[in-house]
């Protein structure tokens, strides 16, 4: 069975005349590098928050590690890890990089519980998967964008998620940060956990096998495996096969 | 409970009134801040105000009917913000209208029909006046408000943080921000009466602020924060009964006072001129 099932799934915000996401089926099994790319608005946000029942999907089903999305929501996100796009934290943030990666973890601790031996053990681990040791006990808010980017992977990682996603994570990271990291994915992939991350620049995809997923107008117009090498190239052709660079 | 140690009835329960709003305004008033929800005060503050108008317009209890109307106002602020999309601040500002229309709508109604309705009390605080049921129910709070911290300190750090990625890992973000509401609505409720609806601000937000200029962690915060606001209320109550000064004002232009100086003493924002 696969980790993700998608049905036939609709999404669309209040107010918005058209669904977000139409007819769209998606199925992610474990292991699987998917990487998603498409001209802005195409859904691809979207469609990664309509996986762990951020964004309501108002028709079809949606399945994310067995648990149906609609009635599980808050079951399936502590199952499943999320880096957002965008997230500013300001210099007098109360919080050091280590009591944030924590905060991943909250979720499969419930309410009330406190974090145990192992939570810090699993925190100890992300911080050193990510190589930012050096940042666990300064202020995330005193960080450059690219670091606390790298704060938030951690948070994620930290989570022992079933399902990583990752919403442009690389936008602030120099090559080498990016090299890194997609480094510390790969490994994740290499565990049985299936990457969905949505991009724009792809320098630096490992040299795995890559499902490319294209998005366009809330549908899917692509989904193939491909090289690395390769993707850049699908991308730019399937935009302009559908009007839109 | 400072009987032993205070003589004065009127002094020892003007000082336990404001060591427990103290305590509880300022706990609440870190969380809030962080949030960007400081408007909850005045929001607040005026749904006790209109709840007090509808139970004396109903010839009822008028500090039960503030704090039920409160709780009614913190039961819409979550949902409201939800379903209309907007932003809880704005949401705020919306039920602060309606409440403050409800308040006055009623007084001027009452004064019409030839009952008069003295608002003062609700508006500045009386802290001299005191029932001990007031004291009581203030001590309560300000357990409920450290016992709710205590349970829920890592939803509440994770909320404060960021609400969208506290969502995102799965904490119970409607739950524990709905359960703050109403926390917040009942602290302001029933500090009312002794710091009044217009400075039940300053002990929301003031020591919060403080705490923030020389703080760089959660806890600390939650530390510092109380203990400014209690003991500039302490000072505050003995220097208005010794040299006959009202008690709340004095409260809030102390620690107006020192807000000024922390911030012009902040390390925090101290730049550094090292070349290495």
């Amino acid at each position: 069975m696969s980790v993700i099932d998608l049905l036939g799934i609709y999404t669309a915000y209040e107010g918005g005349d058209k669904p977000v996401i139409k007819d769209l089926s998606l199925s992610v099994d474990r292991g699987e590098y998917v990487v998603i790319g498409g001209p802005n608005s195409a859904g691809k946000t979207t469609l990664l928050e309509s996986i762990n029942g951020l964004v309501k999907i108002t028709h079809g089903s949606a399945t994310v590690c067995g648990l149906d999305v609609a009635r599980f929501a808050d079951t399936v996100r502590t199952r499943v890890g999320y880096v957002i796009q965008n997230f500013y934290f300001d210099p007098f943030t109360p919080f050091t990089v280590e009591q944030v990666v924590m905060m991943g973890r909250f979720g499969r601790l419930g309410l009330m519980n406190r974090p145990a031996r192992a939570d810090y053990d699993a925190v100890q681990r992300a911080i050193a998967l990510v190589g930012i040791e050096d940042l666990a006990h300064k202020s995330i808010g005193t960080l450059s964008g690219g670091q606390q980017q790298k704060a938030m992977i951690a948070h994620n990682i930290a989570k022992e998620p079933e399902v990583m996603m990752l919403d442009e994570p690389f936008s602030n990271l120099d090559f080498h940060a990016r090299e890194y990291l997609q480094g510390v994915l790969k490994e994740l992939v290499r565990t049985g956990i299936p990457i969905l991350m949505v991009a724009h620049a792809f320098d630096g995809l490992p040299d795995i096998r890559i499902r490319l997923v294209v998005m366009n107008g809330g549908k899917i117009t692509y989904d193939r495996d491909c090289t690395a090498g390769e993707v850049d190239g699908i991308i730019r052709k399937e935009c302009k096969v559908n009007g839109k660079c | 409970m400072l009987e032993p140690l205070i003589q004065n009835n009127v002094v020892c329960h003007a000082l336990e009134a404001m060591i427990f709003a103290s305590i509880a305004c300022s706990i609440l008033g870190v969380i809030i801040s962080r949030m960007n929800l400081s408007s909850i005060g005045f929001t607040m503050s005026h749904a006790a105000f209109a709840g007090a108008a509808i139970g004396m317009f109903l010839e009822r209890n008028a500090q039960v009917a503030a704090v039920v109307f409160s709780m009614a106002v913190a039961a819409l602020i979550g949902p409201v913000s939800d379903k209309a999309k907007m932003a809880a601040d704005a949401t705020l500002g919306v039920l602060f209208a309606m409440s403050m229309a409800v308040a006055i709508f009623l007084i001027s109604y009452m004064e019409y029909m030839g009952k008069g309705l003295s608002a003062s009390a609700l508006l500045f605080g009386d802290v001299i006046s005191l029932y001990r049921e007031e004291i009581y129910a203030l001590a309560a709070v300000c357990c409920l408000t450290i016992v709710f911290v205590l349970a829920f300190y890592k939803e509440v750090s994770a909320i404060m943080f960021n609400m969208k990625i506290a969502e995102a890992a799965g904490v119970r973000v409607k739950l524990v921000y709905y359960m703050l509401l109403f926390i917040v609505a009942l602290s302001v409720a029933l500090s009312l009466n002794i710091v009044g609806g217009l400075l039940i601000f300053v002990l929301l937000v003031t020591p919060a602020s403080i705490a923030n200029q020389f703080c760089f962690n959660l806890k600390s915060m939650f530390i510092a924060a109380p203990l400014v606001a209690l003991s500039v209320s302490a000072i505050g109550v003995w220097a208005g009964f010794e040299f006959t000064l009202p008690i709340v004002p004095l409260v809030a232009l102390l620690l107006t006072g020192v807000f000024a100086l922390s911030v012009m003493l902040s390390f925090k924002r101290r730049i550094s001129k090292k070349r290495y």
